[in-house]
């Protein structure tokens, strides 16, 4: 709980901004670009909400396969 | 038999383009275009959802992908085409899945039951034993429980009650938010803005008193 009072900032995003941006994100992450650099707001959202994490993580795992 | 497995198995191919999609979506919606789609959110609701679902996974997954296609086939005019169509839908299907999966987990606990109503806990503390963590006197307290109680104070003190409630059920006792929204009656997003404003307040505090954030982090 500290760690996540220590890593506030004031211009966080919400989730549902940042689901706004998931499908953009995970399309350059699989295109191997630099979604943290394009979009810092949702890279700094996903390290602090692990439901936002955890549903990137599953659309990546899903994308991948569609991919495949 | 094996030639049916095969079949089954196919992978999608989508050859068509956002517009098609969209167009091919709309009301009313095309036949073929819906069944592809569908065919692709299992295909990747399978792939994704594995690791969460323990027993009949494919069941589970064709339900969630029909909720979804409901979902997309409602919010198809949100598609603003950033992206590939498969990747929109598929986040919206990942997410349902998702939600369902924890809604299902904590079904039965209510914000109550994990703020200790039924037992002597009063209805909003944070959980008591990180309030009064130990029969010690403070100057036998280890830093860590010192700096931990502090923090305590200043949720008791400074953050509103339903601040408090968020906090207690999203932090310290693990509710996934997507729960809590429900429970609150708020919005997933509303709710982690309602917690974001008392991390602000609580770092602001916490630097009003001296005490270094960074630093706490490194001793904790």
């Amino acid at each position: 709980m500290i760690q996540a009072v220590v890593m506030t900032v004031p211009d966080e995003i919400g989730c549902d901004e940042c689901f706004d941006k998931l499908n953009e994100f995970a399309e350059m992450e699989l295109a191997g670009k630099s979604p943290e650099k394009a979009l810092p707001l949702v890279a700094d959202h996903l390290k602090k909400c692990g439901e936002c994490r955890q549903e990137y993580e599953a659309l990546l795992a899903a994308l991948e396969e569609l991919q495949g | 038999m094996l030639h049916w497995f095969k079949r089954r198995r196919q992978k999608p191919k989508s050859y068509r383009t956002n517009e098609e999609w969209v167009m091919q979506l709309s009301a009313p919606p095309e036949d073929e275009a819906v069944a592809e789609l569908r065919l692709i959110l299992v295909r990747g609701l399978r792939s994704s959802l594995s690791v969460y679902v323990d027993r009949d996974l494919e069941h589970f997954v064709e339900d969630i992908a029909q909720d979804a296609l409901l979902r997309i086939l409602g919010k198809l005019d949100t598609f603003k085409g950033e992206s590939s169509f498969a990747s929109w839908a598929m986040k919206i299907a990942v997410r349902q899945g998702l939600s369902e999966l924890r809604r299902k987990k904590w079904k039965d606990i209510s914000l109550e039951d994990l703020a200790g109503m039924g037992d002597d806990r009063n209805r909003n503390d944070i959980r008591s034993e990180y309030m009064t963590s130990s029969s010690a006197e403070p100057d036998q307290m280890t830093h860590e429980s010192m700096i931990m109680k502090k923090v305590m104070e200043m949720i008791e003190n400074e953050l509103s009650e339903k601040q408090k409630m968020a906090i207690n059920a999203l932090m310290i006792e693990g509710m996934p938010i997507t729960v809590v929204a429900d429970r609150m009656e708020v919005s997933r997003n509303t709710l982690y803005k309602l917690v974001h404003d008392a991390r602000v307040k609580l770092k602001k505090k916490m630097m009003e008193a001296g005490m270094d954030p960074d630093e706490m982090l490194r001793e904790l």
